[in-house]
């Protein structure tokens, strides 16, 4: 599917997804039962076979995006930027910003905005040792962009993202999935309890820099909605009611996440239970 | 946690042969991360990561940022030493003294 990416063009390739998307929906029962705790919350509706297929077809679509981003040809995108100043105007006065993603839409999308005039360092945490598979792929694309992550895992993890920010980079940081080793902190979502990660806020009450929330929805076709709001100039997070605290800190970040699923619900990208108890 | 400490509670004496240094940067660990347990408990070759001491990576933040406050010793992460300075209590200790600039 690279290959067809990169020699046949978007359009042919965007029609085999459908073929593609239509066998998952057909035969992995697995991925039908994962997205439909969401939906069934999201749309507040019965859902049918169109919804997930919506969905599917939604995710597959950004993935093969993520290609063109990723060798740079970003210009062939329609995108509508709201709210870019409240990042600009932080890093012009040389502060790093933490910016706070989720896994609804497409969070490659950010390499296609022109952050600031200059070039601003972008890295992205993620905890690459579950997909050793796409890193590698990623790194034959792009190894500049490879470079770009950081991963999770060692001691050195938090640091790299300190000394990147106090260069005056960004850090995208994708807030909403919970890794099993991590802490978790339960947060409404969509009226239910959810375990969101616990370390995001922590980190950033460590770091004491703006965190800014950033969501690149998808709209059909080559068009992309990307949205950056400011979440707080500066979290800060009192030991002593630490639990408390940042559960208060993650449950505006829920909020707003939900509200964005509610404008794009299609653009939700957690393929499970996301309410589940025990993962 | 810790998961073998000493059997009893060993007031400001530990069990282990720290140096005065060491001593020091267990409290400072303790401290730091809040961590609910006696520093005198913390074994100089624990691992601090993972199964030993239990810390990730944004403990390590917190505590290079006090050991740069205390000692002048900004840990780097392009640094080839680092993940071997975090390795342990004594192999933390043995950096800051290498580093040290108060």
């Amino acid at each position: 599917m690279m290959w067809m990416a990169g020699s046949v063009g978007r359009p042919a390739t965007r029609a085999l997804l459908h073929l593609i998307c239509a066998y998952y929906l057909i035969f992995s029962r697995q991925a039908r039962r994962a997205i439909r705790p969401y939906l069934i919350r999201a749309l507040g509706r019965p859902i049918g076979w169109r919804d997930l297929y919506r969905q599917y077809h939604c995710f597959a679509s950004t993935l093969l995006d993520r290609v063109y981003l990723l060798v740079g040809q970003g210009s062939r995108f329609d995108i509508e930027i709201r709210g870019l100043d409240v990042l600009k105007e932080r890093l012009a006065r040389g502060h790093g910003c933490l910016l706070l993603g989720s896994h609804l839409g497409s969070f490659e999308i950010v390499r296609a905005i022109g952050l600031t005039q200059g070039d601003v360092e972008i890295k992205v945490l993620m905890h690459e040792q579950h997909t050793p598979v796409i890193r590698d792929l990623f790194r034959d694309l792009n190894p500049e962009v490879a470079d770009a992550v950081i991963p999770t895992g060692s001691p050195n993890t938090m640091l790299r993202v300190k000394e990147c920010l106090d260069r005056g980079g960004v850090v995208g940081i994708l807030a909403d999935r919970l890794v099993k080793q991590d802490q978790a902190t339960p947060c409404k979502f969509f009226g239910e309890l959810a375990r969101f990660p616990a370390g995001t806020m922590w980190l950033a009450s460590i770091l004491k820099v703006p965190v800014i929330l950033f969501f690149g929805l998808y709209r059909g076709g080559s068009r992309y909605e990307v949205h950056f709001e400011l979440f707080a100039e500066e979290i800060t997070i009192d030991r002593r009611h630490r639990d408390r605290e940042i559960q208060l800190w993650t449950q505006r970040y829920a909020d707003r996440l939900e509200h964005y699923c509610r404008l794009a619900a299609d653009n939700w990208f957690n393929f499970y239970d996301f309410w589940e108890e025990q993962r | 946690m810790v998961s073998e400490g000493p059997p009893h509670t060993w007031d400001d004496k530990s069990v282990f042969d720290l140096s005065a240094l060491e001593a020091d940067v267990a409290k400072l660990i303790v401290q730091t991360l809040n961590l609910n347990i006696d520093p005198v408990q913390i074994q100089p070759e624990q691992p601090l990561f993972n199964e030993g001491l239990g810390l990730d990576s944004i403990d390590a933040l917190e505590l290079s940022l006090v050991i740069s406050q205390c000692y002048g010793y900004k840990i780097r992460s392009d640094d080839p030493e680092t993940v071997a300075t975090f390795a342990s209590l004594r192999s933390l200790c043995q950096s800051i003294e290498k580093h040290r600039t108060k």
